[in-house]
C-alpha cells in the first residue's frame, strides 16, 4: 500500500492516487485521523496500526508514503469543533510526525520537527546552504518594512530531484548542484530553480513541494518508491 | 562582543539572564517583542548573512553579536497585536519581524541558546521521547491511539497510566482514573497519548553547556506544576558523575546548550526521562534552590568567542552587518 498524505481537496494527490492504484495508492487527510484504528505503539512499532480507506492496516503493510503537507491547519478539520481545532491540529501534526519517523518504509520527504514534509526553509537557508556548497547563488534580501522591494529574480529553469533521478532540461553541472543539495538538505523530494539552464547559472531557491502533476514526474516518485521499497 | 536577548519585558528567565549579564559587564541589546512594532529589521544572504535591527534610535548590527538568548513568544498573538486584527498591517510586520530574526538565529554563527530547529522535536512529545530513548534513557511505555479497545488492553496491562496530550499545547500530565472510561469514546476524534504510569521521585535537572543543576521534587500530584495539595517541595541535589554526564550528552546531542530535563527515579532505582525542555522557566527553581542557573547562562553566552562555538547549521560565515536601515 502506498499513502499519500495531503489535503482531502488536493486534485494533484486524488490524480496520484488514480495513478498509482495497482499499488494500492490512498489519499489520507487530517480527517482520516479522526478514525478508531490508529495506534503507535513506540516501543513496539509492530504492534502500530493506521486505519486508511476504511482498513485497518500495520504499519509493515505500507510500502511508501509521499507527503504533501507542512502540518495539519485548523481549516482541515471541520468536524472537529471550532473552539477545538487548533488543539486537534496540533495533536494531529505531533502524532502524524512521530508516526511517520517510526515508518521503516521509503517517505518522501522524511519529516523533520518543523514540517512533516521535510526540510521547509526559508529561501534565505536554501541560499546560504547552496554557497556553502560552492554552488553559485543571487543572494536575497528581506527587510521590514519593505519600503523599496527588490525585483523578483527570474527563475527560468527548474530541475526536480526525486531520489537519485533528476528531472528538468539543465546543463549537467546544474543537474549535479541540484543533486548536491538535496543530498545535504537529506531530501529525496526536490525542486531546485536556476536562473537559466546553462551551467553557470546560479542557484535562485528550493522548495519540497515539487510539482508533481506530470506523468514522468510521478512516474519516477513512484519507481522511488518501489525502489527504496526494495531496498 | 555582543550578546541579543530576545523575548518579552518582563519574562523572569531573560530578565535574570540580562542582570547577570550587566553584572559582568556585558554589552547586550534586548529586542523587547512588546516593541514590535518600532522594530525594523533587514537580513541579506549570500556568501555572507548580514542584518541590522533598528529599534527606536537603538541600532543593531547582527554582524557584531556573539550570542543570543531566546525566549520569545509569536508577537502577533501578543494583546495589542491581536488586536489589530487577523490581516491588519501591524499583524503582517509582527509576523516579518519574528521570521526574519528566526532566519538569522537559524544561519548565524554565533551561540544561540536555543536554535527554532533545536527546540522543535519538543513540538511532538512522542518524537522527542524516541530521541531520549536512543539516547540511551530508560522511557515509559508510550501509546498515541484513536483506538478505544487499545487504550483499554494498554491500561489493564499496565495496571495505572496517565494521559497528557501529544504536542506541546494544553501539556498537563494527568492519571487516568475510572470516571474517564465514559470519555473513551472521544478518542476517535483525535490521537490521544497514554503512558505507563511510573512511581517514583522527580528530578528536574538544568543543563547549561557542562554545567549541570540537579533538584529533586516531591509532590502528590501527578503533574508537579499543578499541585492540589501545596507547592512542591524541591530541593537540590547532586547527581552521580555519571548521571551528569548522561544528562550533558543529551543536552549536546539534541543541541540544546541549555535545556531542563524531566527525570523520575523509582523506588527501585531506575532512572526514567519523561521531556527535554529546551527554553525552561529556571528561575522558579533557582528561586527555590538557589541554584546559580541564570549565572552559568549569562556565563556561557559572555564567554561565546568565535572559537569557541559551535558550527553553525550549514557552517556560516558571518558578513560585515552593513545596515540597510535608514537611521
Amino acid at each position: 500500500m502506498l499513502i499519500i498524505l495531503a489535503k482531502q481537496e488536493d486534485e494533484i494527490a486524488a490524480w496520484l492516487a488514480h495513478r498509482w492504484q495497482s499499488h494500492n495508492a490512498v489519499l489520507v487527510s487530517a480527517a482520516d485521523l479522526s478514525t478508531s484504528g490508529w495506534s503507535l505503539h513506540l516501543a513496539s512499532p509492530g504492534k502500530s496500526r493506521a486505519c486508511v480507506g476504511g482498513r485497518d492496516i500495520r504499519n509493515e503493510e505500507i510500502n511508501g508514503v509521499v507527503t504533501r503537507i507542512p502540518r495539519v491547519g485548523s481549516e482541515d478539520l471541520e468536524h472537529i469543533v471550532s473552539s477545538d481545532r487548533r488543539y486537534v491540529a496540533a495533536e494531529m501534526t505531533a502524532f502524524l510526525l512521530a508516526w511517520l519517523s517510526s515508518l521503516a518504509c521509503p517517505v518522501l520527504n522524511r519529516p523533520t520537527p518543523s514540517c512533516l514534509g521535510g526540510p521547509i526553509w526559508r529561501d534565505e537557508e536554501w541560499v546560504h546552504l547552496a554557497s556553502r556548497l560552492g554552488i553559485p547563488v543571487i543572494p536575497v534580501r528581506r527587510k521590514t518594512p519593505d519600503d523599496v522591494p527588490l525585483p523578483e529574480v527570474e527563475s527560468a529553469c527548474a530541475v526536480t530531484v526525486v531520489g537519485e533521478a533528476c528531472l528538468g532540461n539543465a546543463a549537467e553541472p546544474l543537474i549535479k548542484n541540484a543533486r548536491k543539495l538535496a543530498k545535504a538538505a537529506g531530501t529525496d523530494l526536490l525542486s531546485v530553480r536556476f536562473t537559466g539552464s546553462e551551467a553557470d547559472s546560479a542557484f535562485v531557491s528550493a522548495s519540497v513541494w515539487p510539482n508533481l502533476s506530470s506523468p514522468e514526474t510521478a512516474d519516477t516518485v513512484l519507481q522511488c518508491l518501489l525502489e527504496k521499497s526494495v531496498c | 562582543m555582543l550578546v541579543l536577548l530576545w523575548g518579552l519585558d518582563g519574562d523572569s528567565p531573560l530578565s535574570e539572564v540580562r542582570d547577570q549579564l550587566n553584572l559582568l559587564d556585558v554589552p547586550t541589546k534586548f529586542v523587547d517583542q512588546r516593541r514590535v512594532l518600532e522594530t525594523e529589521i533587514e537580513l541579506v544572504v549570500g556568501e555572507t548573512v548580514e542584518g541590522c535591527i533598528r529599534i527606536g534610535n537603538d541600532n543593531i548590527d547582527l554582524g557584531e553579536v556573539s550570542a543570543m538568548y531566546v525566549r520569545c513568544y509569536e508577537s502577533a498573538r501578543l494583546p495589542e497585536i491581536a488586536a489589530t486584527g487577523p490581516d491588519s498591517a501591524a499583524k503582517q510586520h509582527a509576523i516579518q519581524v519574528d521570521d526574519i530574526l528566526a532566519c538569522w538565529s537559524e544561519l548565524t554563527s554565533a551561540l544561540v541558546v536555543n536554535r527554532f530547529t533545536a527546540s522543535a522535536a519538543n513540538g511532538s512529545k512522542p518524537y522527542q521521547l524516541e530521541q531520549i530513548r536512543g539516547l540511551g534513557w530508560g522511557v515509559p511505555e508510550t501509546l498515541i491511539t484513536t483506538d478505544a479497545d487499545e487504550a483499554r488492553a494498554f491500561w489493564k496491562y499496565h495496571g495505572e497510566v496517565i494521559y497528557k496530550s501529544v504536542s506541546g499545547v494544553r501539556s498537563r500530565v494527568s492519571r487516568l482514573r475510572a470516571e474517564h472510561a465514559d470519555r473513551f469514546a472521544d478518542l476517535s476524534s483525535c490521537p490521544t497519548q497514554f503512558q505507563q504510569y511510573i512511581a517514583g521521585v522527580d528530578y528536574r535537572v538544568h543543563v547549561v553547556d557542562d554545567k549541570v543543576f540537579a533538584c529533586e521534587v516531591r509532590c502528590s500530584a501527578d503533574d508537579y506544576r499543578y499541585p492540589e495539595n501545596g507547592a512542591p517541595d524541591i530541593r537540590a541535589c547532586t547527581f552521580t558523575p555519571d548521571l551528569e554526564e548522561k544528562c550533558r550528552r543529551m543536552g549536546a546531542a539534541m543541541n540544546l546548550p541549555l535545556a531542563g530535563i524531566d527525570l523520575r527515579r523509582t523506588p527501585q532505582g531506575e532512572w526514567y526521562c519523561f521531556e527535554v525542555n529546551p527554553s525552561p522557566a529556571f528561575t522558579y527553581y533557582e528561586q527555590i534552590t538557589g541554584q546559580p542557573i541564570s549565572q552559568a547562562v549569562a556565563l556561557l553566552l559572555a564567554n561565546a568567542a568565535p572559537e569557541y562555538m559551535p558550527e553553525a547549521r550549514h557552517g556560516a560565515a558571518s558578513g560585515s552587518g552593513r545596515c540597510g536601515i535608514k537611521g
